[in-house]
């Protein structure tokens, strides 16, 4: 009994150290945004006209409605990641949005109004083709889906199957297309390829086949990319080498049509695949008979098939993009076209005559920064007189949203390249040009008494005027009501606060945009978009100067690398205005290995940086004579390792002075048995305060801080529950010599490692139990510390004290990190992100291998809690409360200038920043500190005082005359 | 004696300039890093179940609300009524978790046997074999909004005078102005009731008072010459008598 007492008195205690969110901060420091993905899909929710909707699917695995208006989500659904989730097609119909799913595995039917699921079935194996929606007498009931050898067809109202059918010779021919236009029957196209193309028309009401003929097409190949079905059921077909266009009648199939494109007056510009897009404004009714032909990048037309016959309405050229629109009754086509190099026009044309629209010219503004427009997604809604209004959702190459209303006002952007960041920095913001000016005070030399006094007088003026400008600043606002107090921020007017808690976020997409981002508001404060990135690109983003060195300009360099080649580029840039330095990269002509930020400075304040190519040369960069002059001198204790884990091999290497390399170690771990999955150091900007522990009897347990200590985990290769095994070794980066090895049998990963100052935290699942655990391993040098001045890898005689435990997880994790500290003195907290989207924040506490299992008067005096085999996930130490995040891929900590605060960013689908208090506040006043309370008090006694000396006063009088 | 002295600047510099930078190579992902295993032709089941929230209508909460099958290894999406099927499961045991931003659900571990028996049981991570029965297909009912923040300490009166200090210090006070107000001093009978009171409160009037004590041991420490020359006084005093 007692002991339980003792444990709940410990709770509580701890309860009161684990700092969490109150509710009226919700919002103060803390950020999110959510987002969506590349778009795959996008449609109009036309069910309503006063509807705000829009429908995405996106290449992410991610269905969700967006406000049109705003900008903001209405729902999201985030499926599984990979091929599984994969979004092969969108059916949108009235209330329902149909998706296939996972190459036609599953068939979903979501209500867009709530963003429930209405239903959903597992269809059967096969690779997925084609898929539309089925209408009968002006009612869509149905949908088709077409796989690789069957067809089947759906109710929308419950997804059950109608009917299934196996397709004709689906060993021979290929079958691309399923289309349907309200006549009762549904046609499977299929193309034998550079042979001909077969038709197999299905009575959409039982499956069964009313037609099948084949035609020859010799030209053909792909379906989908060269024809669309236009008008009264004609197929149409465009091909560049005979460079004709192609008609065949679905409904009669007699033969193919041949239409020169030389007796329309036309030609294909050379080495472009031409491309046809038609139109079907209602699944129950036949597509329009007017269609779009692309010639060239730039060149559209609108033709229109008029009884065999090929009609020119218009010729777009130039014209980047093009798209079909409809509201009521009426179609329309909008054209974009290059105005000028900054902006680009968007008119409507009847789709019907070509005639351009009244009033319908709206102005895009294409961002230098920005990656060129892709596609044009077209919302026409019919004005109250009658004539067509739009808007426009334009998607960019760098997978942004812009969406624009007429005459040009642009609504919202959506960044949508921030739903894959791979890396990120935070970056310092510059002193304000006062703060410079008393820096820079300091910075110079003496030049005598009288100046430097004229000079401080100056400053403290300058100071005195600023602090007058921001009182009136913040009379002036006091009088506006508060929703106009805009507090608009901008590159201009950032600088860094007094706590320097507001930075700048520099994060890297997998689409090779960079961005900039004010940590405090979120707001994206410049874009920098790098084209001819390649698409399995790796990047490694360096801050090679801080804004510390004034009047030097901050210096980020981000180095891509493509995986296959291994040829890497640096791009070099200003972090808080993202623009390009003029700071000439080198070219790198070989593929790289390993890039390393050196602690050497260069006389221009800037981070050595070496870069170790597949010939084990290296080269520096900024590699000036004073560069290579310390590099020269230093090259003794520069050290460096590389990890091949194709064939396991670790191996450290040591820097002669030519800049060669020398190797010093090798560690090879068997490939047959274990892969190498990840090898972790510690991280160079981390401070540990204390050099040790005093236990419970007061004397002192010296950590083991090797700083070149490398953690490496293995997993087994044989996945079979009973033999999988995961290992980590501990390897000193300098001499090669393994510290630790620790093997968890009956486990696999994957396993998420967090290293810092003399402990190494995992996460693995163990097979034998079905759950996630977690494991801490402890570094301790002893009693007495060998040499307490400086950390030596090749003279430490003694192998450390290593103390392992591990705890039960209750969830499994996605990704984790350390809280991070200016100088490490307030405890360290993890950080996991969670599948369900939570952050919790764990003190370190709890993984600690010196929790005793038997409570002794030395353990509580030493403040360590009980073991216990589980630790609890409470939802209190959420430190993002509802603001979930999807897909937590990574966690960037950042020290701020106050101690006790750490800055935080989530990022994965969502991006959530915020501030983390590990030890509390300890050196700030609380937000809620009571003001009123203390200023009363004080006022209270004073006027006792007052009050009493007054009566002390009388009463001495009193006496006097008694 | 040249190496040697190599050698110790060697170390001086190797706490600085050592750069362990993480490995650009491909160590995020191994080919055999990927913790999905299935079998090749093994049968694929479906998990279902319902998710209630007492008393809030489901269309309020199913759009932010997901079924997490073992992590996201298996995703399933909620209906518009609440109920959830997750497909292609092979068989195994799984923990299945409803999970949104607002409403906390307890987690239940689904066992599949290779022919496709169901049955679902508490989640007990330390004892796994344990097995308390669940309903399958799953009932599964929220037990109430998530509390994800801390009551602010706020400041009240009570508060205020309900601190031991402060009762410590008000009580006495009251004590000291009250007593004397209620109870008549001057009346003599009163007084010597008092007095005897008094005195049944220290019962034993040999005893030394704490306060004397005190003063004798601050006294004593100061000078205990003093204290001699005092007994030696009041020595000659004993013998004159």
């Amino acid at each position: 009994m007692g002991k339980l007492i003792l444990l709940l008195l410990n709770l509580i205690v701890l309860y009161n150290i684990v700092a969490a969110v109150f509710e009226d901060q919700v919002g103060k420091f803390d950020w999110r945004q959510q987002y969506v993905g590349k778009v795959r899909f996008s449609h109009f929710d036309t069910h309503m006209q006063s509807s705000k909707k829009v429908l995405l699917a996106t290449e992410s695995n991610v269905f969700a409605a967006i406000n049109t208006r705003t900008g903001d989500l209405f729902w999201r659904h985030v499926d599984k990641t990979g091929p599984e989730g994969n979004i092969d097609a969108v059916l949108h119909h009235g209330q329902d949005a149909v998706l296939v799913v996972g190459n036609g595995r599953v068939l979903r039917s979501w209500d867009i109004s709530v963003g429930g699921l209405n239903w959903e079935i597992v269809l059967d194996s096969g690779s997925f083709r084609s898929a539309c929606l089925v209408g009968q007498q002006g009612t869509v009931k149905h949908a088709a889906v077409l796989k690789k050898s069957v067809i089947s067809l759906h109710y929308l109202s419950n997804g059950h199957q109608k009917w299934v059918e196996n397709l004709p010779e689906s060993e021979t021919v290929n079958y691309q297309a399923v289309h349907s236009d309200g006549n009762g029957q549904v046609y499977a196209l299929g193309v034998v390829s550079h042979s001909h193309i077969a038709v197999v028309a299905y009575s959409a009401e039982d499956g069964e086949i009313i037609k099948q003929v084949s035609v020859e097409a010799p030209w053909l190949s792909n379906i989908p990319a060269s024809c669309a079905v236009v008008g009264q059921g004609m197929l149409t077909c465009v091909d560049s080498t005979t460079m004709s266009i192609y008609t065949l009648d679905l409904y009669q199939q007699l033969q193919m049509i041949q239409i020169p494109l030389q007796s329309l007056g036309l030609e294909v510009d050379p080495g472009f695949q031409p491309h046809l897009v038609s139109h079907q404004p209602h699944p129950a009714r036949q597509p329009l008979s007017e269609f779009l032909l692309q010639l060239g990048p730039d060149h559209h037309l609108l033709l229109q098939l008029n009884n065999g016959q090929i009609v020119i309405l218009r010729d777009f050229k130039p014209a980047l993009l093009v798209s079909f629109a409809t509201t009521g009754e009426k179609t329309v086509a909008a054209v974009m076209s290059p105005k000028n190099k900054t902006a680009c026009g968007i008119n409507l044309f009847s789709a019907e005559s070509g005639r351009r629209l009244l009033d319908t010219t709206l102005i895009f503004t294409v961002d230098p920064n920005a990656g060129k427009p892709e596609r044009l997604h077209v919302q026409a809604f019919l004005k109250k007189d009658d004539s067509v209004g739009y808007r426009v959702m334009v998607q960019s190459e760098d997978h942004a949203l812009t969406f624009i209303q007429q005459p040009g006002r642009v609504m919202w952007t959506r960044e949508e390249a921030l739903s894959d960041v791979v890396t990120m920095e935070m970056v310092d913001l510059p002193l304000t040009g006062t703060q410079a000016e008393l820096e820079g005070e300091f910075g110079k030399k003496a030049d005598g008494l009288m100046s430097m006094v004229l000079k401080r007088l100056s400053s403290q003026l300058i100071m005195l005027q600023t602090w007058v400008a921001h009182l009136w600043k913040l009379f002036y606002d006091a009088r506006k009501p508060r929703s106009q107090v805009k507090n608009d921020v901008s590159i201009e007017n950032l600088s860094r606060d007094e706590f320097n808690l507001q930075k700048m976020m520099v994060m890297v997409t997998s689409s090779g945009k960079l961005f900039g981002i004010d940590s405090k508001t979120g707001s994206i404060l410049w874009k920098h978009y790098l084209d001819n990135i390649p698409s399995n690109a790796a990047f490694n983003l360096m801050v090679q100067r801080t804004t510390a060195h004034f009047p030097h300009p901050p210096q980020c360099t981000l180095l891509i690398k493509d995986k296959d080649s291994g040829l890497a580029a640096l791009h070099v840039f200003n972090p808080i205005f993202g623009r390009k330095s003029q700071v000439a990269p080198p070219a790198l002509s070989q593929p790289i290995l390993q890039s390393l930020l050196l602690p050497l400075m260069d006389q221009d304040y800037a981070k050595v940086l070496l870069l170790v190519d597949d010939q084990y040369k290296v080269s520096a960069f900024p590699s000036t004579k004073n560069v290579l002059q310390q590099l020269q001198e230093t090259a003794a204790s520069i050290f460096f390792y590389l990890v091949d884990s194709s064939q396991g091999r670790l191996s450290g290497y040591r820097l002669r002075t030519d800049l060669s390399t020398e190797q010093v170690w090798e560690v090879v771990i068997p490939v047959e048995v274990q892969n190498i999955v990840s090898v972790k150091g510690k991280r160079p900007n981390e401070h540990v305060h204390s050099q040790g522990r005093v236990m419970g009897d007061r004397s002192v347990l010296y950590k083991y801080l090797n700083p070149s200590l490398l953690a490496v985990v293995t997993e087994s290769t044989d996945l079979h529950q009973e033999r999988s095994f995961i290992g980590i070794l501990l390897i000193d980066g300098v001499t090669g010599r393994i510290i630790h090895e620790a093997v968890q049998r009956k486990a696999r990963g994957p396993v998420h490692v967090v290293h810092s100052e003399n402990w190494v935290v995992y996460e693995y699942w163990s097979t034998k139990s079905r759950r996630n655990e977690f494991s801490v391993i402890e570094l301790y040098e002893g009693m007495e510390l060998y040499n307490s001045t400086v950390f030596s890898s090749l003279d430490r005689p003694h192998a450390p004290q290593v103390l392992q435990q591990s705890y039960i997880f209750p969830s499994s994790i996605s990704t984790m990190e350390a809280t991070l500290t200016e100088k490490g003195i307030t405890s360290r907290h993890l950080l996991i992100g969670l599948p369900s989207g939570g952050i919790l924040s764990l003190p370190k506490m709890f993984l600690d291998p010196r929790r005793p299992e038997i409570v002794s008067e030395q353990s509580r005096e030493e403040n360590l809690i009980p073991y216990a085999p589980e630790l609890i996930i409470r939802t209190e130490w959420f430190i993002n409360y509802n603001q979930t995040v999807s897909r937590v891929r990574g966690i960037y900590t950042a020290p701020s200038g106050l101690e006790s605060t750490c800055l935080v960013v989530a990022y994965g689908l969502d991006i959530y920043q915020t501030r983390v208090y590990p030890s509390k506040q300890f050196d700030v006043l609380k937000d809620d500190y009571d003001y009123m309370l203390i200023s009363s008090v004080l006022f209270a006694l004073f006027f006792a005082t007052m009050i009493s000396k007054r009566l002390a006063e009388v009463k001495l009088l009193n006496r006097a005359w008694r | 004696m040249l190496q040697g002295d190599g050698l110790s600047r060697l170390w001086l510099l190797m706490h600085a300039t050592l750069v362990v930078v993480s490995c650009f190579t491909d160590t995020d992902s191994g080919p055999g890093a990927g913790g999905s295993s299935t079998q090749p032709n093994g049968d694929r089941f479906k998990i279902e179940g319902r998710a209630i929230v007492p008393g809030i209508k489901t269309q309020d909460w199913v759009s932010t609300a997901r079924v997490l099958v073992e992590g996201e290894e298996y995703v399933g999406f909620l209906r518009t009524d609440g109920s959830f099927a997750v497909n292609d499961v092979p068989s195994g045991s799984y923990v299945v978790e409803v999970v949104t931003p607002t409403y906390r659900f307890e987690p239940v571990r689904v066992d599949i046997t290779s022919k496709g028996k169901m049955r679902a049981r508490l989640v007990n991570y330390i004892k796994t074999s344990e097995v308390i029965r669940q309903p399958y297909p799953l009932q599964i009912r929220s037990t109430g909004p998530h509390s994800y923040f801390m009551k602010r300490e706020t400041w009240g009166w009570t508060d205020f005078l309900m601190n031991p200090m402060v009762m410590m210090m008000v009580l006495p006070l009251l004590i000291i102005v009250l007593l004397p107000k209620v109870v008549n001093t001057n009346d003599p009978e009163m007084r010597k009731e008092m007095e005897q009171s008094m005195n049944m409160l220290n019962p034993n009037p040999e005893l030394p008072d704490v306060s004397e004590l005190m003063t004798k041991l601050f006294s004593g420490s100061k000078g205990s010459s003093k204290a001699g020359s005092s007994s030696k006084g009041s020595r000659p005093a004993a013998k004159r008598r």
